[in-house]
């Protein structure tokens, strides 16, 4: 059995088992809650209960959640589990760009699939009446025939496109998800599918430039996010760093490269970093990190980034941005967290929030 | 819909608002006049995430019912006799070093948090170190009461600040403090909070709170709980100030990293003190120096510098050796401790031969080869009544201040490791390479160190003999010596109907 548990004063749901830390729910499904020591000795991840009934736990130390503490509706996120939905309110931070649209289930149907790359399928569904609300970058969970988890994907289409659904899909080597959609998936199928999800989304009441980085199939939410910000008239600098292994990878290339001439603060810089690049590619080469490297000369202030692709990219870019004083707060990234991700996970520093 | 509620950070801005402003008919540099000359750039005080967001308001009633939680349980293990249900007395050897050695840390980090609560510029920071200063002077106070209650039962708890000021071996602890204390303030804060609260605090805290839960102390235990859970503020204060320092300016980031591979040291000598005290001095110990270190230091403290690696910040210089010594650490200060033990303020002893199997086999690279055969030759000298303690007073590390009892660990562990230079026609000292690098930054500020054995020697410390030096200590008679020819062995027989040991000794 499992809770609701609204957070406060994000304004995000997230689904607690019973025997599941509220804590554990959170950072499992994307969402930060302040926390340090883990077991109930600190208060670190002391949140306000507004609604609904939780069970404090044991491990709750007496001192670092006291008596009048407990009477007021406090409770530790890292030793609390829900008996009841919840509203609770957390020290985090609002995001006033945040729509918080209503995830809601959809049936698609495949008008279209497209190779756009020897590993990438594009795949096309339409979906009926008013069609799919959601903000450029947020993602949907799809549901694969046959598979009990649903599988991520981020909507490649610009937002105001809200009745033809397109999902980029890179064939990952043993991946079943994958494999059964660029195998069995025909025109006319139906998948269904429920969105939107996720808080990579442009924060576009600031207005600093931005600098997008893509690599291999993560250019979905970049290449939504640029069209809307474009869409909107939007006058900022806009830079897209784009990574791929060799052109044959580098899909939407041209499309980029006519918008770069459409649009005066519109900057497209693709990198090929090999082994295997083609002999007539005369672009930046190297990881996408060294190609912004390159670009502005290791310095990066000023700038916002947005970043998706594989972990060792992104790991690489934040790194990058950092020596380059671009920080934490001026990063953005999706995480796909499932909850297979925090077994395995090696001891992290509380340093960081989001990275 | 009511109008939308403000989140915690709004909240707290609104309450704290224009409680800081620029100065008019006064300079700011004048008024702030210490927190520029360290050359650390602050462009935007106004950067300064507060990491704790609590109103004075809400601290006291907050502190006062931990205050009153404490007090419960010190009231009833005094009215119980908890005393009498430790594991055994021999254990008090560790309170007693932790009341000499690092009650009075507590309460120097009280000054220094004093002191940047009025000098630092960006009243968000400014803020932080004035509720610090206070959590400090609690810790402290706390300690005290919680162990003066074995004052009424056993010797060498009488007099620590005093001791502080003097003893030999607690100006390992009061010279790290005082190092700390007398520089500036960006240079304090990164001493405390980050090298030592945040990187280092787990190694002290752990041993010593599960430690006294192991030996039957449920009021340090409990004092331990009250204080860690001010530990969260004063981490997070430990990261926020480093953070904001390398994001506020890139000129500051070398200077950090010095501070960083300094105070890391400094700190990790002070420690030492704290390995023979959790592998030695306990009676039950929760799990050994070594298995400490790799847990709170390599393991977490390498996810940090991981996280920091970003930055651009290093793993602090010598950390390699630190981890190398973490083998030989603890066998090699409590040995010093047993052959000057007429001179400490708490009892030393050989281990058991339980014990001994316990350092076997949680240190089988080393204990049975280096360090066995030493306890077990002055087991058996006691025993035979020629055991002599050191007559000759020992050299001291000119930075840390220790005896140069730490060996080359990584090529030869029997060779002592000895370093030295010379500055303006001196030679000095040091036991490490990590203290040398330490004093060759700033010879200027180590050369005036008050090094207690130089003191002894120059006629300050109340004479040329031993009885003389430790009146001037104001140790008692029967404070130091072995433990099993203690007051505190012969009493605790006593209350445990063992009247034939209570009368003899051992």
């Amino acid at each position: 059995m499992s809770f609701e548990v609204s957070i406060e004063p994000l304004g995000v749901t997230i689904e607690v088992d019973e025997d599941q830390t509220i804590l554990d729910a959170a950072l499992r499904q994307g969402v930060y809650l302040p926390h340090a020591c883990g077991h109930g000795l600190c208060g670190t991840c002391k949140v306000d209960v507004l609604e609904g009934e939780v069970e404090i736990g044991d491990d709750a130390s007496p001192f670092a959640l006291l008596d009048f503490e407990r009477d007021d509706g406090k409770c530790l996120t890292c030793c609390s589990k829900p008996l009841d939905d919840l509203v609770i309110e957390a020290d985090v931070e609002e995001e006033p760009d945040a729509q918080n649209l209503p995830v809601q289930d959809y049936v698609g149907t495949v008008v279209k699939l497209e190779m756009l790359t020897p590993r990438i399928l594009g795949v096309f569904l339409e979906v009926d009446g008013d069609g799919l609300e959601f903000q450029a970058g947020q993602y949907a969970n799809l549901h694969i025939p046959g598979l009990e988890i649903p599988r991520p994907f981020s909507m490649a289409q610009s937002p105001n496109e809200k009745n033809i659904i397109e999902f980029d899909i890179a064939l990952i080597k043993d991946g079943v998800g994958t494999t059964w959609i660029h195998e069995n998936l025909k025109v006319g199928d139906k998948l269904e599918f429920s969105a939107p999800y996720g808080h990579f989304f442009v924060r576009i009441s600031d207005d600093r430039p931005i600098m997008f980085f893509a690599g291999g199939s993560g250019l979905s939410s970049p290449k939504s996010m640029i069209l809307d910000l474009l869409e909107r008239g939007d006058k900022r600098e806009i830079i897209l760093f784009q990574g791929a292994r060799n052109l044959t990878e580098l899909y939407y290339k041209d499309m980029f490269l006519e918008l770069e001439q459409q649009y005066e603060n519109f900057t497209y810089v693709p990198g090929l970093s090999g082994p295997d690049i083609e002999e007539d590619w005369n672009g930046a080469t190297g990881f996408v990190h060294d190609v912004a490297i390159e670009h502005f000369g290791g310095k990066f202030e000023g700038y916002r980034a947005y970043m998706c692709g594989p972990p060792p990219m992104i790991d690489a870019c934040i790194t990058a941005l950092m020596r380059g004083r671009v920080f934490e707060k001026d990063m953005f990234m999706e995480k796909f967290l499932t909850a297979a991700d925090g077994a395995n996970e090696k001891t992290k520093s509380p340093l960081f929030k989001n990275i | 819909m009511a109008a939308k509620k403000l989140n915690l950070r709004k909240r707290y801005e609104l309450l704290t608002r224009g409680m800081g402003w620029e100065t008019s008919y006064q300079k700011m540099d004048d008024v702030f006049p210490y927190d520029t000359f360290e050359g650390i750039k602050i462009t935007d005080w106004d950067k300064w995430e507060d990491p704790f967001r609590l109103t004075m308001d809400a601290y006291w009633k907050f502190q006062a019912e931990k205050e009153k939680k404490l007090y419960a349980i010190i009231d009833s293990f005094a009215q119980n006799n908890g005393q009498t249900n430790l594991a055994d007395a021999s254990y008090l050897s560790a309170i007693k070093l932790f009341i000499t050695g690092v009650t009075p840390l507590e309460y120097a980090a009280h000054h220094g948090f004093s002191h940047l609560g009025r000098h630092f510029r960006g009243e968000g920071a400014r803020i932080a170190c004035q509720m610090q200063a206070i959590d400090e002077l609690r810790h402290a106070q706390t300690q005290i009461h919680t162990i003066s209650h074995y004052n009424k039962h056993f010797t060498g708890l009488h007099n620590p600040f005093h001791q502080s000021d003097r003893v030999w071996y607690l100006s390992v602890p009061k010279s790290f403090g005082e190092d700390a204390l007398t520089a500036g303030p960006f240079e304090f804060i990164t001493s405390i909070s980050f090298a030592f609260e945040y990187v280092l605090t787990n190694l002290l805290f752990v041993p010593f709170m599960s430690g006294a839960a192991y030996n039957g102390d449920m009021a340090t235990t409990t004092f331990g709980f009250s204080a860690q859970s001010d530990e969260s503020r004063h981490m997070t204060l430990g990261l926020e100030i480093i953070k904001f320092m390398v994001e506020q300016h890139e000129d500051n980031l070398p200077i950090i990293q010095r501070w960083i591979d300094k105070h890391f040291w400094r700190a990790y000598r002070v420690l030492a003190l704290v390995s023979a005290m959790q592998d030695y001095m306990l009676t039950n110990t929760p799990m050994s120096w070594k298995e400490a270190w790799d847990i709170y230091f390599v393991e977490n403290g390498g996810a940090l510098f991981e996280d920091l690696g970003r930055y651009g910040l290093k793993m602090p210089k010598h950390h390699e050796l630190a981890t190398a010594e973490a083998e030989h650490l603890s066998h090699q200060v409590w040995s010093v401790f047993c052959a000057l033990g007429n001179a400490t303020g708490f009892h030393t002893f050989e281990p058991s031969e339980e014990k001994m199997a316990w350092l076997s086999e949680k240190y089988p690279n080393t204990f049975d080869k280096y360090y066995r055969p030493r306890f077990e030759l002055w087991k058996r000298q006691k025993a035979e009544g020629t055991f002599e303690y050191l007559a000759s007073l020992p050299q001291l590390c000119q930075v840390c201040q220790i005896p140069m009892i730490f060996t080359e660990v990584e090529t030869d562990p029997m060779q002592i490791s000895f370093r030295n230079t010379k500055y303006k026609g001196d030679n000095y000292h040091f036991c490490s390479d990590g203290c040398k690098d330490v004093f060759e930054n700033e010879p200027e500020k180590y050369v005036q160190a008050w090094l207690p054995v130089h003191q002894i020697f120059q006629g300050n410390c109340g004479g040329a003999t031993v009885p003389e030096v430790l009146e001037w200590y104001k140790f008692q008679p029967e404070d130091g010596g072995d433990y099993f020819d203690s007051l505190d062995y012969r009493r605790w027989q006593e209350w445990h109907g063992n009247a034939e040991a209570a009368k003899t000794g051992s």
